[in-house]
């Protein structure tokens, strides 16, 4: 124990990180040996159909602030039990002219996040659903940073600064807990709480960005939400 | 599940932002005096006292080092981007006269951003020192990268004795 204790610490962060969601799948596998998460033996079908669904948190934030996401997902239902989903999105910043500082940050690419949620309730096939569930994120995008020129306060030479079209990338995991209700028919409003955490990323020649399209302000981790309405199909 | 839901939007709502500048955002080069004993550099005091000049854009000159007296160590602005920087140090001693050095300061600028909350700055690789010789025996990069960091010693200055 204590050598694997030894080989944890001495890791890197990200790894480390890794690790954990390595070991949290296999402890799935090894409860579901153990019929914690074995599917239910009963005259439900396997495929259960897919559900596709918008994020309306990511669509408040673009109105009512400088950046958020328009964000959809597809999600497939086996058994009621596991549910593989794709999350696809288009994040965009459009800060301009901060009126503090000056600085205008402008950013729009698109980002995807790749995983699977587990039913948790005792009962998989009531309407209502608690899930738990992982997710892997990966975004490419492009920043404008930039401010008026200004001047150097001991030289006082005018001063550009920015950059424009800054090739940058970032890779996340997300650990989600979320809620689905369902509210008549196929209509079904959710939502999710998520804690991300950055396994690796590029910023660019500045060393820093602000907002990264799918993951939020960027930080080495961060929380996130989501408020979904879902339609099964 | 219903009341999950008003909760989740309430806790949305609730949700609340911060600003995380970084405390020390100060970009200064970090002089060090030095002297060599026994063929090895060691800390030095300055028994004079130093002035440093430089020229601003409009040709005139402004102190940025008032009266150094006693130090081993001192902190110098630097040029967001002019490609070189021209500094006059003046060291005078205690029969007032005055031996004045000319050193010029060449650099790499790199813009750096913490967030749209934070304030502008440029970090610098530095490239290349050279100065006059009447009161300076050898200026030398000891670390090049300058930035938030203000342990960094990045020139090392002998002054002659």
């Amino acid at each position: 124990m204590t050598r694997l204790l030894t080989i944890f610490t001495s890791i890197s962060r990200s790894k480390r990180w890794l690790v954990i969601l390595i070991t949290f799948q296999l402890s799935l596998l090894t409860s579901s040996a153990q019929g914690f998460l074995k599917f239910e033996r009963d005259s439900v079908p396997f495929f259960r159909g897919f559900a596709v669904s918008a994020d309306l948190v990511g669509l408040a934030q673009m109105q009512l602030s400088d950046y958020g996401q328009y964000e959809g997902a597809l999600r497939i239902n086996l058994h009621d039990q596991y549910f593989p989903i794709l999350e696809v999105g288009v994040g965009r910043a459009n800060h301009q002219n901060d009126e503090v500082t000056g600085i205008t940050y402008k950013t729009s690419a698109p980002y995807f996040r790749l995983g699977v949620d587990v039913n948790i309730m005792k009962n998989k096939h009531a309407p209502n659903r608690i899930y738990a569930g992982l997710r892997y994120g990966y975004t490419s995008y492009k920043v404008n940073i930039n401010r008026q020129p200004f001047p150097d306060p001991v030289w006082q030479w005018d001063t550009s600064y920015g950059v424009v079209d800054e090739p940058c990338s970032q890779h996340w995991a997300e650990i989600v807990f979320g809620i689905d209700a369902k509210i008549a028919g196929p209509l079904h409003l959710g939502w999710s709480a998520r804690y991300r955490n950055r396994l690796s990323h590029n910023d660019g020649q500045m060393e820093k960005t602000w907002y990264v399209p799918g993951y939020g302000i960027q930080d080495t981790s961060n929380l996130g939400v989501t408020f979904n309405v879902i339609i099964d199909i | 599940m219903r009341r999950l839901l008003l909760f989740a939007f309430v806790a949305f709502i609730a949700a609340c932002s911060t600003i995380d500048c970084p405390v020390q955002n100060k970009v200064a080069v970090n002089y060090a005096v030095k002297t060599i004993v026994d063929g090895v550099e060691v800390k030095d005091t300055l028994t004079d006292t130093l002035y440093v000049w430089t020229t601003r854009s409009d040709n005139d000159d402004t102190l940025i080092f008032n009266r150094g007296i006693n130090i081993s160590s001192f902190s110098l602005p630097v040029s967001y981007t002019h490609p070189e920087d021209k500094l006059v140090f003046c060291l005078v001693d205690t029969n007032k006269v005055a031996a004045i050095d000319t050193v010029w300061l060449k650099k790499e600028d790199i813009p750096h951003f913490e967030s749209v909350d934070c304030s502008a700055h440029f970090f610098h690789t530095l490239t290349a020192i050279r100065s006059t010789h009447k009161a300076i025996d050898t200026i030398f990069i000891n670390n090049p990268k300058v930035n938030y960091d203000s342990s960094l010693d990045h020139i090392h200055v002998h002054f002659k004795k």
